[in-house]
């Protein structure tokens, strides 16, 4: 109760605008987010963007503080400030606009695939602003036609960099830098596109903020980015205050990569809470140097996957703003492959895999405080149904497709009181990506989906369980198809917390006349005219002890479909009759109870 | 005297909007009848006749026609309370109605349980047999799998059947033979096939479009023939038409035949308003309710006819025009959170208790209650004094807003007024600028109780130039509804593109879609002089994923291999209108063909017979009443207007208040008011 009042308090004293104002620009901003959103969105060329909505745009203040990421993904946004810092320790001639992109994992990037646009938004003169947008580009001119390359060791075998280089001056683009981008590219057309939809934003971006000074004057606004920042410190306290004070640790696993990590890459997180300063300390210091491959982070999504882990187990109310973010610190080590990567190490991979691999440990860390906390692993990314799939469409005269499909991904970790979710595909993309449907991609590409869905019983069983794995069959129509994808969770499924089970794991397989060809997690493979490839996703893993699930949970799970009756009984004790409905079963109280208390 | 009559059942009153041979309108209401709305139906018809002076059965017996946007479907989708369906799917797809296409959620939401899919597993049965993207059948369909369904079906109790087989739009045979063997094996039960309710490839869309329709297939029926009976029991003789949601009126038999057309269709009746009211090309609709602000939008003055509708957590599948909807009503709940920041809704006191001032034992602070407060309510002239409001009891709720904000109780309403007013600006620009409309360019149309006192401020953070209160504002859908033509859509899958483009398939589709056009006019009594078609295409860029609408002409409903062109090019702007881009050297692939078939009324003239004189001399006042102005942080005295005494040309300068006996219109400064001839209030802002 104490602390509530004192938080009032501060409410009143610490005010800095209207408090009218404080609604009306926390709107105003995340309206001028949202447009730019829509800006890149409608613009931009490349499906990845476009259906994968893989890009999300932002505004910092011009030191560096965020304001407003509505609609973005996270791990873009959430250590933008190392994308926009080096701009201005770099440059001492920044000026009205200017534009500078940057996408190099040494100068605060994520990855080289991500190009970061930022634009200063000025105010008689003063620099207050940045405007950014970022967007996963389909090619970046690497060695090998992908943007993921786990085997690339540095980044002399990536694709282009750009560390912090100005492409427009005075609002004009400067054609000279574009060119060096679209001749080292193999989709130019699209890559200029892309790049023109984002300069789009950033303009659009810039002339609204410029529209809120005049409306508002200079001191309101920047008074209100004051008030804000306190707002999300306010709310990020407020939420950790409730959190049970202590260090905690866990430890998950990337599979094993041929050459790059035989033994897999163990990925460790200690999270420190101090609920009295409303703080946590994420330290992931405890990790093996650097891989010579491309699974190593990038000291931006290094330290935005700590923040992210902990976002996921807070609120979701609390704005994602600078002052939330600061109470929040992460503490890397240099030269390590979740840490500060060691000039010239590879990145390329930095924004999947590995990294996955450490939000899921930071979504998992919290289970250590026990129940209600935390939640259980989930499935991680690019099994063959998100491959990137090509060939020749007999269809259209042979004519060469290549793209990325999203026929099925893994399902997410139960958490307390919820079950995982179930078009989860991976950390990184938050359950946002869309599936595709069967028909569009039958329509688009030569390909027939034989069969999509939820396989029963591939979910971590628990008193909260994970979302059942999604499988499928495809095959290619009258042609020979080649398919790209690294499915971790083969060797290291999603693993149950607080005696839940674990999610099933990952699996590739070729059909080809009767037989059944087990193929290799990480690998490139043709499927042949009359083959067909079979996948499994991963399934997420299960949250607490399952003898303590509800049982009408237990009997609405067999009613879906999910569970059969047999593992209703052996692994949950829970015995079923029919129901008064027919068709449905219902818990029988009595046997039940009998079964659980032996 | 003919009359003409539009009832438009909301979640508190049912509106009847009547018209006279003169084209004099007039609003009645009655409380809605949950449960029986038939009842509310005849309820209001019987008041409108005592508002005319006449019997029940005199005035029955002199309509000419009712139209009727009934909300019995929408409201067994909201309350879950449709009939049991059954769904046959293709082997293997059994997921079609859980996977979606990934339902939306929140980036860090998580606490959150996934949504069950729309027919539960027990009722959803799969049967062997596949068609492909070319048509051909890849596995013929397995009649012993329907006849084990239709079996199953049967001890479950199935009220209806859904059926959705992949890639039944390009070739129907399967779907065909499966509803064959239901009707045989199950006669009597009604069965939706996919391919026939929502003809688009896209599995997951035109399914859950079969399994929604199928679900309140008997409650449509059951309704409209009460309702039958009901009128037939009055003494009425005259037509009865249905709104649907593609903005325009179905007769009953039509409704029955696809009841999926009649879910929200209320509400899109809001957009058919304003094309009649106003020639503007680019107009902005919002309808300020209890709980809700519902947004629609006019593009070079069409409907704009969205796929993207959602019911719970499905979609509706097929297309409807395009209303959106946000938490933002007189009724929203202010709250101040954890962290200090004021929040408006979405939480509503709703009709029941309703805002603090509703004296209905409410308490929590509602936007309602802050406009009393501010001055801009006046609590002795609520619905023209029918209902007195307390505004002591609305100070008491926004005092606790005021204590935990530390600000007097005017600045605590002013802050919940313009909290609310941005909350439903951000609803406006979500519609305009998806839609490519330039919120700044365009006009604005106000509809439903709330609106006038909210949109002067709304204008002006959009930097809308202008924007109208219409004279029936408060019945804005019912007056839609009066207007509005006969309409109904009729779609088509090709797959085709302009690298070989099959014109000859394209005009056997265009050919089928004027029969059905036509037959469905004919059906409704349409006269082939007042029958018209517009014919639009969804087109794509070669590997993208979403279509987008693009209206053409046919000449004699036809297409040739040299209208191509034309086509391509309607195709590239439109994709640049609502994309910014256009990519000349892309295919374009056509994967669908639309016809919508209208059957003009003369809705339009009736009501535009009736003129007001003009204004002579000063206009009088009414009153004068303080407003806090936030501003000035003062209660400034400003001149307040009856509408029932001004005239065609009237001129009112904001800061002002016009009053009618169904809403109040606050005018800002520079808010430059004039009364049309046909009694609307258009607003300059200077």
């Amino acid at each position: 109760m104490d602390s509530i009042n004192r938080l009032e308090l501060d409410v009143v004293t610490e005010r800095r605008v209207d408090p009218f104002l404080m609604s009306v620009l926390k709107s105003r901003f995340e309206a001028i987010v949202r447009e730019m959103t829509l800006v890149v969105m409608r613009a931009s060329r490349s499906a990845v963007i476009k259906n994968a909505r893989d890009f999300s745009c932002a505004i910092l203040t011009y030191d560096h503080r965020l304001v407003s990421v509505e609609d973005a993904l996270p791990i873009h946004v959430m250590s933008m400030d190392m994308a926009t810092r080096p701009l201005t320790d770099l440059f001492d001639d920044i000026t009205q606009g200017d534009i500078f992109l940057n996408n190099c994992p040494y100068t605060g990037g994520t990855h080289h695939a991500d190009l970061i646009m930022a634009m200063p938004v000025f105010f008689e003169g003063e620099p207050l602003f940045w405007v950014v947008a970022l967007s996963h580009h389909a090619d970046t001119g690497a060695p090998v036609p992908s943007t993921y390359l786990p085997f690339a060791k540095n980044i002399f075998e990536e694709g282009m960099h750009f560390p912090c280089v100005r492409v427009a001056q005075n609002y004009e683009e400067k054609k000279d830098i574009l060119r060096i981008g679209t001749m080292r590219n193999r989709v130019p057309d699209m890559w200029l596109g892309d790049v023109r939809a984002q300069i789009g934003a950033c303009r659009t971006g810039e002339r609204r903020i410029s529209e809120l000074f005049a409306r508002y004057g200079c001191d309101t606004i920047l008074g209100f980015v004051e008030d804000w920042f306190d707002y999300g410190a306010r709310c990020a306290k407020a939420a950790i205050a409730k959190l049970p004070a202590g260090s905690y640790s866990y430890e998950t696993r990337h599979d094993p990569v041929p050459g790059v990590a035989d033994e897999g890459i163990p990925v460790k997180v200690t999270i420190n809470v101090y609920p009295e300063k409303g703080e946590i300390v994420v330290d992931v210091r405890d990790n093996i140097d650097n891989v010579p491959g491309g699974l190593n982070l990038s000291e931006n999504t290094a330290t935005g996957s700590c923040r992210i882990g902990v976002f996921n187990n807070l609120d979701e109310s609390i704005p994602h703003n600078e002052g939330a973010k600061s109470q929040i610190k992460v503490l890397l080590r240099e030269g390590s492959v979740i840490g500060k990567p060691k000039y010239p190490v590879g990145t390329s991979v930095a924004t999947t895999n590995v990294n996955d691999r450490l939000m899921i440990a930071g979504n998992c860390v919290f289970s250590r405080m026990g129940a209600p906390y935390g939640q259980a692993e989930s499935g991680s990314h690019l099994p063959a149904g998100v491959g990137v799939i090509s060939g020749a469409d007999p269809f259209k005269h042979g004519k060469s497709y290549v793209n990325q499909v999203f026929v099925g991904y893994a399902g997410g970790g139960a958490r307390y009181g919820f079950d995982g979710w179930l078009t989860y595909c991976g950390p990184a993309n938050a359950g946002l990506i869309q599936l595709d449907s069967v028909e569009v991609d039958e329509s688009m590409y030569p390909i027939v989906i034989e069969r999509r869905g939820v396989l029963p019983g591939s979910q971590g069983f628990g008193e909260f369980e994970g979302a059942p794995a999604t499988g499928g069959v495809f095959y290619p129509l009258d042609h020979d198809m080649t398919i790209v994808y690294a499915a971790d969770g083969t060797s290291f499924p999603p693993r149950g917390v607080l005696g839940g089970g674990d999610g099933k794991e990952s699996e590739t397989i070729k059909l080809r006349a009767g037989e059944k060809i087990v193929l290799p997690a990480f690998s490139e493979e043709t499927i042949e005219d009359g083959a067909r490839i079979e996948f499994t996703a991963c399934g997420g893993g299960g949250y607490g002890d399952p003898l303590k699930r509800d049982p009408k949970r237990v009997a609405a799970t067999v009613n879906r479909g999910w569970l059969s009756r047999e593992d209703a009984e052996t692994v949950y004790k829970v015995v079923l009759v029919e129901a008064d409905e027919p068709g449905l079963l219902q818990v029988d109280e009595a046997r039940t109870s009998a079964l659980r208390t032996v | 005297m003919a009359y003409q009559v539009c009832i438009d059942i909301g979640g508190t009153f049912t509106d009847c909007l009547v018209s006279n041979s003169k084209g004099e309108i007039a609003i009645f209401k009655s409380p809605t009848t949950p449960g029986e709305f038939e009842k509310g139906f005849i309820n209001v018809l019987h008041v409108a006749a005592e508002g005319y002076g006449l019997s029940g059965a005199d005035f029955m017996r002199e309509i000419d026609l009712i139209v009727h946007g009934s909300t019995v479907s929408t409201n067994a989708l909201v309350e879950r309370k449709t009939v049991k369906v059954g769904l046959i799917l293709t082997a293997g797809h059994q997921d079609i109605l859980v996977l979606r296409e990934g339902p939306r959620k929140g980036a860090f939401q998580w606490r959150l349980n996934y949504p069950d899919p729309y027919v539960p597993r027990h009722l959803t049965k799969t049967v062997a047999g596949r068609i492909d993207a070319r048509g051909r059948e890849l596995a013929p369909l397995s009649l012993d799998d329907v006849r084990k369904a239709a079996a199953e079906f049967r001890g479950l109790g199935v009220e209806a059947i859904a059926v959705g087989l992949l890639w039944s739009v390009v070739n129907p045979a399967h779907e065909l033979a499966v509803r064959e063997i239901l009707e045989k094996e199950l006669p009597g039960i009604p069965v939706t096939l996919s391919h026939e309710i929502n003809p688009m490839p896209r599995e997951y869309k035109r399914i859950i479009a079969a399994a929604i329709d199928a679900s309140i297939n008997p409650i449509v029926r059951t309704y409209i023939e009460k309702l039958k009976t009901a009128l037939d029991e009055e003494g009425f003789e005259g037509e009865l038409l249905l709104a649907n949601c593609v903005g325009g009126m179905m007769p009953l038999a039509e409704m029955i035949r696809k009841p999926i057309y009649s879910v929200m269709s209320g509400p899109t009746l809001a957009p058919m308003a304003a094309l009649a009211l106003s020639d503007e090309p680019d107009i902005i609709v919002g309808d300020m309710g209890g709980t809700t602000f519902d947004v629609s939008a006019l593009r070079d003055h069409q409907i704009i006819v969205t796929p993207d509708s959602m019911i719970h957590d499905d979609s509706l599948g097929i297309p409807k025009v395009d209303v959106r909807s946000v938490g933002a009503g007189g009724g929203s709940i202010a709250f101040v959170d954890e962290g200090g920041l004021l929040q408006v809704g979405p939480r509503s006191a709703g009709a029941r208790p309703g805002p603090a001032c509703y004296g209905q034992g409410g308490t929590e602070p509602t936007v309602t209650d802050a406009n009393v407060v501010l001055g801009i309510v006046d609590p002795d002239y609520f619905l023209g004094g029918k209902m007195q409001l307390k505004r002591e009891l609305a100070e008491a709720a926004v005092d606790k807003i005021a204590t935990r904000l530390g600000v007097s109780r005017q600045e605590a309403a002013y802050a919940i007024y313009t909290t609310s007013n941005h909350n439903m600006v951000a609803a406006i620009e979500e519609i305009t600028v998806r839609e490519g409309i330039n919120p700044r360019d365009s006009f604005f149309v106000c509809g439903g109780g709330a609106t006038a006192i909210h949109i002067a401020e709304m204008a002006d953070i959009l930097g809308l130039k202008r924007y109208m209160v219409p004279r029936f504002m408060a019945g804005l859908s019912a007056f839609g509804g009066l207007i509005s033509d006969i309409r109904s859509e009729e779609s088509a899958v090709l797959l085709t593109s302009d690298a070989d483009f099959n014109v000859a398939g394209v005009n056997d589709a265009l050919k089928r879609l004027k029969q059905a056009g036509n037959n469905f006019l004919a059906d409704a009594g349409v006269a082939p002089e007042n029958r018209q078609f517009e014919f639009s295409f969804l087109g794509r860029y070669e590997y993208q994923s979403f279509e987008i609408e693009v209206p053409f002409e046919a000449k004699d409903g036809m297409v040739s291999e040299s209208d191509l062109p034309g086509l391509v090019e309607a195709f590239h702007k439109m994709h640049e209108r609502i994309y910014s881009i256009r990519a000349d050297n892309d295919v374009v692939e056509f994967t669908a063909w639309k016809l919508r078939a209208i059957g003009k009324r003369s809705g339009q003239d009736i009501w535009q017979k009736n003129t007001l004189p003009d204004q002579v001399g000063a206009i009088d006042l009414k009153a004068r009443r303080g407003i806090y102005q936030q501003e000035s942080g003062r209660v400034e005295t400003v001149p307040v207007y009856e509408l029932a005494q001004l005239r065609a040309g009237a001129q009112l300068a904001g800061p002002c208040l016009v009053e009618a006996e169904t809403f109040t219109a606050y005018l800002k400064d520079q808010h430059q008011g004039q009364i049309d001839r046909y009694g609307n209030l258009v607003v300059n802002i200077a």
